[in-house]
């Protein structure tokens, strides 16, 4: 029973805590600064894309999820029409090096070659920091910034969690529909769903 | 024809067989074997049984629940049956939690087993082996994640209503067994609320069996985007009542009416789990999760660690805050006896020592028999908090009659062998130690009620700690109540500043009769809040049957044989009368008795709904038998300058009784590291955290708190508390 009540304090204690260490990505609210370096060696800093709308898509080229979205070209696709209509697209892996799926530079070059990435950048982060920064915990997990910094979606690429790239055809394409209705100056109807596929493999 | 019959027969048993070639049997996958199974090999038309999806996951790898957490996907089962077959959905056992860097799952592994139930219509005919089929698809993970799907069946014949129907495979019948034990069960009786509180989620769950450990629960939601995946503490908040506090998901969008919960308990084949559903509640069962907040007090001792650093603090406070004791009204009239007492001994050292240390005993030991009478109760599950022997109705009356008898002894009624409480010249003997020990148990009895300034900490730390820790801090209560008579007992220096003995001492023994009188009064004023006018009178009629035995015991110096009978005859009366009176319960206070100033009675409800609509609150827990609440509510609660800020900034004034047992407020005691009263909590308007007062009140410092609270929430400082 002591025991008990020293929980409560514990847990009182682990709820202030839990409060700071989550203090991630909220939506509607400015999206966290970060600074990359892409697979060719470049450096990308989130401030540097003020006024446009960013799109951050969380990758790991041999998880089943993502090949679900890059093998039939959904994702290439999608990336193509944003990326014309003005917005930057950064694909982000945060794999640890050893762990399926982490990339070097030219690893990830390899992968944009092979399957014909259209994105603006291929982001490499390691370390997993901008990773936990976002709270990304699946490959693909989708964000989509405003041109003012300001976060407006977050979550899954679409709306039927499986990993049949059969089912992409019915199913509603988040991102595309956020991007659509930001350019048209309207509020993003599905700003928050579940993200899924394979986890982040930090 | 005969044969021919025989021969029907003998093709109609074969059959099945032939068509067995209908099942696909186990099926090797990445990483798993799956198989479709059923848990009957024949049915009756109409009746209702289990297939299932078999997954026998490799080492380490797993599949997930209906709601796989944070990232997963829960396994599916697309029906392929034939007419006149129906199935339900997946019933899932309890899951359990992986965590893999900080992403936290729901699922199984080893040899999962997931039944759904399957009916058979009533219009098929017997004889029809039915190919129940199915696609499977899961997502199989370890460190990597792969998907994958499979077509599975599985045959089942129909037989007529009352045919033997042959055994499935002990192995296939095992799993189902076990499946079937690992599900989670209604429990009649559980019932469980929630509430928004901004970043987390409260949910209470009342009706668990009894003594389950709260420490062992693992709390699963079965809706998605509700709840955070991380475990979760869960805590029990009072009987029967579990707590827990998740934050919300971070793919959150909404709270729904209510949603589901898996609450498993233990490991192993002992594991048990329960569906509950969580209601939204306008009626938040308990209230000090309405606050949130909740860290260390304003003084910041006590709750904060549990490490020796913590205990030292708590200990030093304990040691100050018993040291204060003396001074307390209650205190003070047992101590001016020891002090009269050490008087009469200063001229002899070591008996001024004897007696010192004999007192110190008596003090420790009924502190540690009060604490760990404390410990106990609160591992038997008792929300209980210092101070609680002063809400039992007998104890509060006992003490009265007992201030009341060493009152009548001081004013000279009459004399225990001429030697009561060390007044004789006899002080060498037995007789004097076991005086000087029962000093100290009497001063600890009266003292309980005070609980000085500092002492609110570290008995709330002493609370949750394990047991000798806990004894520790009580112990150095004790020490610090004994402190300073046994500083004079031990520094002749000390005593000689002591008056000395003469003819006056007569006189001030018969004054500090009157403390003694007021002390009853007091508590004879508690009892009657406690127990009603009624429970009074009759404690009162008992007290005068006392004073009359006592009387007759005092008139000659040796008594009578029937005078010894009538005193203990009236003694024997003035206790009946405890035990009545301890029977009755006050109609629950409403009078204004305590309080001068407007202010509504402190529900869990009220607290919750005032804070969900943003009011500024103050909350005072309070208690009859509590000095220093009343002091405080003397000096600062009731002045007109206090009406006059609660009105200028629109505060509402809650205040809890705790002179009875009240689970709810010692639970929002315990929320805030405290263990008695009082407590002054002050809410800001808007969603800002309660600030903690000292318990010590002064009318400046809470104009101010008030005014800090009206103007909205406040900034942090280490005096607040965040959420």
């Amino acid at each position: 029973m002591l025991r008990t009540l020293a929980l409560v304090v514990a847990g009182i204690a682990a709820f202030a805590l839990a409060g700071t260490a989550s203090a991630a990505a909220r939506i509607n609210e400015p999206a966290p600064e970060f600074t990359l370096t892409d697979s060719n060696g470049n450096s990308h800093s989130l401030s540097d894309f003020r006024g446009k709308t960013v799109v951050l898509e969380w990758t790991n080229a041999e998880c089943p999820f993502v090949v679900k979205h890059y093998k039939p070209g959904n994702m290439q696709r999608q990336q193509a029409e944003a990326t014309a209509n003005g917005v930057v697209w950064l694909t982000i892996n945060s794999g640890a090096p050893g762990k399926q799926g982490h990339v070097d530079g030219a690893g990830a070059n390899a992968v944009i070659e092979k399957t014909g990435g259209k994105q603006t950048a291929y982001l490499i982060d390691a370390d997993g920091t901008v990773g936990r920064l976002y709270g990304a915990r699946t490959t693909p997990h989708m964000f989509v910034i405003d041109g003012e910094g300001v976060l407006r979606y977050m979550g899954a690429i679409d709306s039927n969690p499986s990993g049949d790239p059969a089912d992409i055809a019915g199913a509603t394409q988040y991102v595309e529909v956020a991007l659509a209705e930001l350019a048209a100056g309207k509020p993003v109807s599905t700003p928050v769903t579940q993200p899924y596929g394979c986890s982040v493999k930090y | 024809m005969p044969a021919f019959r025989l021969a029907t027969a003998v093709l109609a048993c074969t059959l099945p067989i032939g068509a067995a070639l209908a099942e696909s049997g186990p099926v090797r996958v990445d990483h798993a074997t799956v198989e479709l199974v059923s848990a009957r090999l024949a049915v009756a038309p109409g009746e209702r049984f289990h297939a299932g999806l078999r997954i026998r996951h490799d080492p380490d790898w797993h599949t997930y629940w209906i709601n796989p957490g944070d990232s997963g996907l829960a396994t599916r089962i697309d029906w392929r049956l034939p007419e006149g077959v129906a199935a339900g959905p997946i019933q899932w056992p309890a899951p359990h939690r992986f965590d893999l860097g900080g992403i936290v799952n729901f699922g199984y592994e080893g040899d999962l087993l997931l039944p759904v139930p399957l009916t058979v219509d009533a219009g098929i005919a017997p004889g029809t082996r039915l190919a129940v089929a199915a696609k499977a698809s899961w997502l199989i993970c370890k460190d990597i994640c792969i998907p994958g799907d499979a077509e599975l069946s599985v045959a089942v014949d129909v037989v007529a209503p009352g045919d033997a129907i042959p055994a499935a495979r002990p192995e296939v019948a095992e799993r189902f067994i076990a499946s079937m034990a690992a599900m989670p069960r209604e429990l009649a009786g559980i019932e469980a609320r929630f509430a928004d509180r901004g970043d987390a989620i409260d949910v209470v769950i009342a009706g668990l069996p009894a003594g389950i450990d709260p420490e062992a629960l693992e709390i699963f939601p079965v809706e998605a985007q509700i709840l955070a995946s991380a475990a979760a503490p869960a805590a029990r908040l009072a009987d029967g009542l579990i707590g827990v506090r998740t934050p919300k998901n971070d793919y959150f969008v909404g709270l729904p009416e209510r949603f589901g919960l898996v609450v498993a308990h233990g490991r192993g084949p002992t594991r048990e789990a329960w569906t509950v559903t969580a209601v939204a509640g306008a009626v938040p069962v308990l209230p000090d999760l309405a606050t949130g907040p909740v860290a260390a007090p304003a003084s910041g001792a006590a709750p904060a660690g549990t490490g020796s650093q913590g205990l030292l603090l708590a200990m030093l406070f304990a040691l100050a805050g018993g040291v204060i004791l003396n001074l307390m009204p209650c205190v003070f009239p047992v101590l001016a006896l020891k002090a009269m007492g050490l008087m009469h001994s200063a001229h002899d050292r070591r008996l001024a020592r004897r007696h010192g240390l004999f007192y110190l005993a008596g003090v420790l030991a009924s502190f540690l028999a009060l604490g760990g009478l404390l410990v106990a109760l609160r591992a038997g599950g008792e929300a209980l908090g210092w101070g609680f022997q002063l809400q039992l109705p007998w104890v509060v009356g006992g003490l009265a009659l007992l201030m009341l008898a060493m009152g009548l002894s001081l004013s000279g009624l009459f004399e225990i062998g001429g030697r009561f409480m060390n007044l004789g010249s006899e002080l060498a003997g037995g007789e004097g130690d076991r005086a000087s020990f029962f000093t100290g148990v009497l001063a600890v009895l009266v003292a309980s009620p005070c609980t000085a300034p500092f002492m609110g900490p570290a008995l709330g730390f002493a609370a949750t700690q394990p047991a000798a820790i806990a004894l520790a801090v009580f112990g150095a209560l004790g020490l610090g109540l004994a402190l300073p008579i046994v500083l004079v007992s031990f520094v002749p220096r000390l005593a000689r500043l002591l008056p000395r003995p003469g003819p006056w001492m007569e006189t001030f023994k018969q004054a500090m009769a009157f403390p003694l009188y007021l002390t009853a009064v007091w508590l004879l004023w508690v009892l009657g809040r406690q127990a009603g006018v009624d429970a009074l009178a009759v404690v009162l009629a008992g007290a005068t049957v006392m004073a009359f035995g006592l009387w007759l015991v005092g008139r000659s110096p040796s008594p009578s044989p029937a005078s010894r009978v009538g005193a203990i005859a009236a003694l024997a009366l003035a206790i009946g009368s405890l035990a009545w009176a301890s029977g009755r319960e006050a109609p629950q206070a409403q009078s204004s008795a305590m309080a001068v100033t407007a202010h509504e009675a402190w529900t869990p409800a009220r607290h919750a709904e005032l804070r969900a609509a943003g009011r500024p609150v103050l909350v005072n827990m309070t208690a009859a038998w509590c000095i220093t609440c009343l002091a405080n509510e003397r000096v600062a609660l009731a002045s007109e300058r206090f009406q006059a800020d609660l009105e200028r900034h629109g505060i509402t004034y809650l205040k809890g009784d705790w002179t009875h047992r009240d689970p709810a407020i010692t639970a929002y005691l315990a929320r805030y590291g405290r263990n008695g009263v009082p407590l002054y909590v002050v809410y800001p308007r808007g969603t800002g955290d309660g600030e903690v007062l000292p318990q010590l009140l002064t009318p400046d410092l809470v104009s101010q708190a008030l005014a800090r609270a009206g103007s909205g929430p406040a900034p942090a400082s280490p005096a607040q508390t965040r959420n």
